[in-house]
């Protein structure tokens, strides 16, 4: 028996550390294996964390790319060519971090002594929100990040109406009908990709559960459906509402747990707001004694949710009865028509729902309680909700569930935290008549109302919304219509490319990054946004620092903890260290102490509280979050890793018991009214074009504009992401470069083949593709998987000619494609369309910007005709 | 005597490569190398079109002809059924390569290793370490993970599979999940036509 060493990199000599991934933004925990020689050459999922049951996606796989990537930041470094561009070499000088963050500190101060709102901040760090927070200790609520809108725009604030939460899963632990509307929860993206798969491929192959993906293309998520719904772009909304008028004039409905469970039979009178009386008080009409009665009054005896009654010689309906009004013109043939779903297959679909939600069912669970059963579930994401009427087509969907009784119910659709913490934060109290208290506001403050608007992006005019990057560009380009005072002249960069990701041409974007007098990135890697820097400071990655997080886990609780695998590799700083040194030299150490306390919850633990005139590492902020969940030191999470286990029942399942839901959203009339005296009072010159039609208390079935652009546009276009390129920067690591062009729907336009005919198209025919608003290039491939009057973009077909970065250029931006106006956006929430019209042309060559330098279609060629390399069979 | 094998749930499967990526890690294979890949097939038309991802691997074949064709006895079957190479043998002829109906095999070029995983010629630490176990010239494949088999683990492909759509045992207990997924769910060897006897099933 020979002992020589080991090849498989796990099995060499070394040491294995207990750690959690950030390829994403989620938190799988993971083991990362450091030999003797001191080199990280496995990275694996921890098994002992039920969260992700050591399983990762290729991402996290792939860290170790990242971590050795011959590109990263080794030093901090001041830029010497004062021409910037993407692709145009910065012709970086080297320089010592003390004079790195003196110069940045001086930059900064200057706009921050003359007007803070002149600093535009783009910190993308969402493992860590005391970086995120930053811009608040000097009350900046600019924001110039691809997070926002271009995530979840009208997502978040109707989660938190809904669940009083920021995100939503589905139950995978119970549900057997499994309805995916443009997300991949389950399969390829959403919350915790690798967990979540994990869970639903044990549903599926455990329980048969059922799975039904309503989609233009057809995605991982619908490939492995039961059911494949292809639906025209941009009217998901339409089949919900449609799927809902059966479940309504069928009589399909949880009636028990809309009378009892939400605020469906509260009486709305004709200008829409709740009937009240003086108290503020709402009102359910009785139906047995003929008459209204306080919400809370215990003789009521019958509650209506139908019909139409008169109340102090007024008219009012029940919530419930003014949707079904709305509901009684979307029928499964009227919706059709929109849809191109046929009618019979959107009626089929709703009463497969209604079977499975098994009404009346009970479940004993754990906790001892015995809660309705409802295990059917409507889930969707950016894909269905990213259009103009972002809050309605939300609200739509949030609609479905609730009117089957499966909102945080065993089987049904769930409400999901941000942090695990925030359900011991109280994060669902009693609002106003019963109801549960909304909480739109998800990812912190709101700047309020200003005139002149007093953030770049106009989130002053967005009571009810997510930050809208996209609006950046157009108040730039509109300075005087928008009267804002004052023009942000500098950028403060962390692990952020706003400049690749959000809606508008590139082409404006750089003009407005060129206008900036300075910009600083913190980051690891270049990116098409660090090509405009002034100067890198640049960071440790993941398997060199410190954190302790656990960002919006389904099925679990607790919190995943990073630890360094190996010391830096090159001089770099944590994220913590430079935002402290830089938040001392501008005077602004104590009040940054302050927002961290709060963003972090540390206020109110005498112990755990930030003193505030120090600063601390990563080390002890990771150190006191984790204090601060369980009570464990560092030790503990340092042996463990996490403190991960499955969630708390009685947080998980209707963890609002009590409250009544809101099935009608009135706030959104309440904040419309207030919005429109504000801009009123404040004579707002654009108040006439704002569109006030937006807030809506129940979703309409109004078409978005993008239904209405010139019949020359004659395809939809959307774009997508898989499972390798989810979230942030994927491309630059040669792991997934060498899976995602080796996958035919991320090397080409997706076109059905009958389309392409018609068009005058094949497969490898060169296009040029022009939306109303701006144009890419690219190469046709065809796919019976696409819906006929759809093209597909993959997001891997977007990136910018750097030539740091490694990554390969394609053609252009489908965000490009995009427009960043008014009329596309949502006035209640702030999401912009994700979806256009676009006319194709054929070309008989590359035009010539192309053909400098390789493109993704040279390597997806030079892949084709590669010979013996363990290829297909 | 075990035989070990691999199913692979084409039920389950959602094409994430995350296997192909931790061979790649466990390995230290070179840009371009793959000892498993997740194929991607579209079929049907629209819109009753779908597509399967399709794990391959090598297929550990009880009666391999790429062991029959090497002149060199490189290739040989351990006793626990692995096909193995034994790259101090390989003169490299690719016999092998040409004989697997599989295309499961790969001929390390020298140039592999010198363009580096960023195509740059820098070598990255996690390369230069892991390259070691390579000898230009010589051919490789899957060995599923037989030094992780040894220590009673599974392949690295298989640990990381978020969807459990990779089985990993002996096909000789019929005790093991393997056996029983073949059995219950009528797993089928890929182009049994070929007479090659796999370890490898797939179940739907
Ligand atoms: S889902 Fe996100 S956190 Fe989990 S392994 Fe993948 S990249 Fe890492
Ligand atoms: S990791 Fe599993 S699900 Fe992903 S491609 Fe491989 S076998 Fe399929
Ligand atoms: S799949 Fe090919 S390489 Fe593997 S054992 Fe069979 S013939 Fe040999």
């Amino acid at each position: 028996m020979t002992t020589a060493p080991p090849t498989a990199n796990s099995l060499k000599s070394g040491r294995w550390i207990a750690s959690t991934c950030k390829m994403c933004l989620h938190s799988c925990g993971n083991l990362i294996h450091v030999t003797d020689t001191g080199v990280i050459n496995k990275i694996e999922g921890n098994p002992s964390n039920p969260s992700n049951n050591g399983k990762l996606c290729p991402k996290g796989n792939a860290a170790i790319m990242r971590h050795y990537d011959p590109n990263r930041f080794k030093q901090p470094m001041r830029r010497t060519n004062p021409e910037k561009g993407v692709g145009i070499d910065p012709m970086w000088e080297p320089i010592s971090w003390e004079e790195a963050l003196e110069y940045t500190a001086a930059q900064i101060k200057k706009s921050l002594d003359e007007d803070p709102r002149k600093i535009l901040p783009s910190l993308e760090d969402f493992q860590k929100f005391n970086i995120w927070a930053w811009p608040l200790s000097f009350g900046n609520f600019n924001f110039y990040q691809s997070g926002g809108t271009m995530c979840g725009g009208a997502y978040h604030p109707v989660n938190g109406f809904i669940h009083s939460a920021f995100a939503c899963a589905n139950d995978a632990k119970h549900c057997n009908y499994w309805i995916n509307n443009g997300t991949g929860d389950g399969f390829s993206s959403h919350l915790h990709a690798a967990a979540q798969a994990n869970w639903v491929a044990k549903a599926r192959t455990e329980r048969g559960m059922r799975v039904v993906a309503v989609e233009p293309r057809l995605s991982i998520a619908a490939a492995k459906a039961e059911e494949w719904v292809p639906i025209r772009p941009a009217t998901d909304r339409h089949f919900a509402m449609g799927m809902s008028h059966v479940l309504v004039y069928e009589g399909l409905c949880d009636y028990r747990a809309l009378k009892r469970d939400t605020n469906a039979p509260y009486l709305v009178g004709e200008d829409g707001y709740f009937i009240r009386d003086d108290n503020r008080q709402c009102y359910i009409w009785d139906k047995k004694n003929q008459c209204a009665k306080l919400w809370n009054d215990e003789t009521i005896e019958e509650i209506a949710l139908e019909g139409n009654y008169e109340f102090n010689g007024k008219p009012c309906r029940p919530a419930f009865q003014v949707y079904k009004d709305i509901l009684a013109d979307c029928s499964p043939e009227a919706m059709e028509k929109i849809t191109t779903v046929p009618a019979d297959t959107i009626r089929r679909i709703a009463r497969e729902f209604a079977r499975a939600a098994q009404i009346g069912a009970t479940i004993k669970v754990e906790d001892g309680r015995t809660l309705p059963l409802r295990p059917a579930a409507y889930n969707y994401y950016r894909g269905a909700q990213g259009h103009k009427h972002g809050a309605q087509t939300n609200h739509s969907f949030k609609l479905v569930n609730m009117l089957i009784g499966n909102i945080d119910t065993p089987g049904g659709h769930m409400g999901v935290t941000l942090d695990p913490k925030e359900v011991d934060f109280n994060h669902c109290s009693m609002g106003e008549s019963g109801m549960l208290k909304p909480t739109p506001h998800q990812l912190g403050p709101v700047p309020g109302f200003h005139y002149p608007p007093s953030t770049y992006h106009m989130m002053d005019y967005f009571p009810l919304g997510v930050h809208p990057p996209h609006f950046n560009l157009l108040m730039h380009e509109n300075r005087e219509k928008f009267g804002v005072e004052f023009t942000p002249d500098v950028i403060v960069n962390c692990h952020s490319n706003p400049v690749w990701a959000i809606h508008g041409s590139r082409e404006k974007w750089f003009e407005f990054l060129r206008g900036m007098r300075f910009i600083v990135c913190v980051d690891i890697i270049p990116t098409e946004m660090t090509d405009f820097a002034d100067v890198i400071l640049p960071s440790h990655d993941v398997l060199e620092s410190w954190n302790c997080t656990m960002i919006e886990p389904p099925h679990t609780e607790g919190q995943c903890f990073r630890q360094p695998a190996t010391p830096p590799l090159h001089d770099t700083k944590s994220e913590e260290d430079i935002f402290y040194e830089l938040s001392e030299r501008l005077g602004i150490l104590e009040a940054y102490n302050n927002v961290i306390n709060l963003t972090l919850g540390f206020e109110g633990h005498p112990e755990l509280m930030l003193e505030l005139d120090k600063k601390y590492t990563d080390k002890e902020i990771a150190r006191r979050k984790g204090l601060l969940w369980d009570g464990n030191d560092i030790e503990y999470y340092m042996e463990h890793g996490h403190s991960v286990t499955e969630k708390r029942l009685d947080k998980w399942y209707r963890p609002w018991e009590g409250c009544r839901l809101h099935f009608y959203i009135e706030d959104y009339l309440v904040e419309r009214d207030k919005l429109k005296q504000q801009m009123e009072d404040a004579n707002v010159p654009f108040r006439h074009e704002w569109e006030w039609d937006d807030y809506q208390p129940l979703p309409s079935s109004t078409l978005d504009p993008v239904h209405e652009e010139p019949p020359e546009y004659d395809l939809y276009a959307i774009t997508f992401k898989d499972i390798q390129l989810n979230f942030g920067e994927s491309l630059s690591n040669p792991w997934i470069k060498d899976i995602v062009y080796r996958d035919p729907v991320h090397t080409g336009l997706l076109l059905n083949p009958k389309t392409a005919a018609a068009q005058g198209l094949e497969k490898g025919s060169i296009v040029k593709v022009e939306s109303p608003y701006g144009r890419l290039y690219g190469r046709i491939s065809v796919s019976e998987g696409m819906h006929p009057e759809t093209l597909g973009v993959s997001n891997a077909l977007s990136r910018m000619k750097s030539k740091a970065a490694g990554v390969l250029p394609a053609g252009g931006h489908y965000n490009d494609m995009l427009p960043y106006d008014l009329k596309n956006t949502d006035a209640a929430s702030a999401q912009p369309e994700t979806v256009c019209k676009v006319k194709l042309t054929r070309l008989d060559d590359w035009p010539d910007f192309l053909k400098q330098g390789r493109t993704v279609y040279d390597l997806v060629e030079d892949y084709e005709t590669a010979k013996g390399k363990g290829g297909h069979h | 005597m075990a035989r070990m094998g691999m199913v692979f749930d084409l039920k389950t499967c959602i094409g994430c490569n995350a296997c192909v990526v931790a061979c790649k890690q466990e390995n230290s294979l070179p840009d371009g190398v793959f000892f498993t890949k997740t194929l991607s097939e579209e079929y049907g038309v629209f819109p009753l079109a779908n597509r399967v991802y399709i794990p391959t691997i090598c297929n550990h074949c009880d009666d391999a002809p790429c062991e029959k064709v090497c002149p060199s006895g490189a290739t040989y079957t351990r006793h626990d059924g692995i096909v193995m190479v034994d790259d101090a043998k390989c003169i490299g002829c690719s016999s092998c390569a040409v004989a697997c109906p599989y295309d499961q095999r790969t001929t390390m070029d020298a140039d592999n290793f010198l363009k580096g995983l960023f195509g740059t010629g820098e070598i990255t630490p996690f390369e230069k370490e892991g390259y070691a176990r390579y000898t230009p010239g010589t051919v490789t494949k899957c060995d599923f993970c037989s030094q992780r088999v040894d220590a009673n683990l599974d392949p690295a492909c298989v640990v990381t599979c978020p969807t459990n759509a990779r089985i990993f045992g002996d096909l000789d207990d019929p005790h093991s999940a393997p056996s029983k997924m073949i059995r219950e769910r009528n797993g089928r060897p890929p182009m049994p036509e070929k007479n090659t006897r796999p370890k490898v099933y797939y179940v739907n």
